[in-house]
């Protein structure tokens, strides 16, 4: 009897260590789940600003034409007699990677490290009109076509 | 192999934990785009604008007259918490109406763009 049990206890003794170290895997992986994130996050606002069309002509075009062929701008900003409707879109990218382990309690010190990174371009077509609503200047800004690290370093 | 297997299986639970949220956000009453139709440059006066649309988002203060800016905001967003990683996608898209009015409260120009129907849920990539 005493020798049918012997193999039986290695047995139970394995199991054991084996759901031991799965219990305290687990533990570990829900606390440093805490300690470590990763955030990525992509924000557009408002809709494609449309290219300067060929036809605009500083002195000819009118409020008219240009709210007939953009729409409602974004913004209107009145320049102390002249003013300007600006068309906007904005195109934000954002990272952060961050890992931060509580030990201030014991060692006065938590090591913590974080990476972050974010980038905002936009997509912007300004007009600015005389007080008559006869168009003076106009401008447009394509930043969502510049990557980032094509035009970062220069 | 079936250790190995549990092992797996308890690392893939605890990190892919977390939840998904889609939401959505809309700040306000639509315009009714058939009204728009009834306002005529030069004859409908500030007070009907501000009876047929209520009242403005903005207004401002120009050399011959004022702007009013109606402006209405719709975001879809998607997100995904989980224990180590989160994304979330926002897209904001506005329906905007400009009117231009003289300094004898009358409408001289007007532009409008509904775009909140272009709104869309996406992914953070």
């Amino acid at each position: 009897m005493a020798a049918a049990l012997k193999p039986i206890r290695p047995l139970l003794g394995r199991r054991f260590k084996h759901l031991l170290g799965a219990a305290i895997l687990l533990v570990a992986c829900l606390i440093l789940g805490g300690c470590l994130s990763l955030r990525i996050d992509k924000v557009t606002d408002g809709a494609e600003v449309k290219p300067l069309p060929q036809e605009f002509a500083v002195g000819k075009t009118t409020l008219a034409d240009i709210l007939a062929s953009y729409g409602a701008p974004s913004d209107i900003v009145d320049m102390k007699g002249h003013f300007a409707l600006h068309y906007q879109r904005s195109f934000y990218r954002g990272g952060q990677l961050s890992l931060s382990i509580p030990l201030s309690d014991v060692l006065r010190t938590s090591p913590k490290l974080d990476a972050a990174g974010n980038l905002l371009r936009y997509d912007a077509a300004v007009f600015i009109f005389t007080p008559d609503g006869v168009l003076s200047e106009m401008t447009y800004e394509n930043g969502i076509a510049r990557p980032l690290w094509n035009t970062y370093w220069k | 192999m079936q250790y190995r297997a549990i092992v797996l299986g308890i690392v893939i639970i605890a990190f892919l934990s977390g939840c998904a949220v889609i939401g959505r956000n809309k700040d306000y009453r639509p315009f009714d785009e058939q009204v728009l139709t009834q306002v005529k440059p030069g004859q409908t006066t500030a007070a009907e604008v501000t009876k047929m649309f209520g009242a403005p988002s903005q207004i401002v203060k120009l050399a011959n007259g004022n702007a009013y800016v109606y402006d209405r905001t719709l975001s879809k967003a998607t997100g995904v918490w989980l224990v180590l990683v989160t994304m979330a996608n926002y897209d904001i898209q506005h329906d905007r109406i400009v009117f231009f009015i003289n300094k004898n409260d009358v409408v001289t120009h007007y532009g409008s763009s509904f775009k909140t129907d272009t709104a869309a849920f996406g992914t953070p990539f």
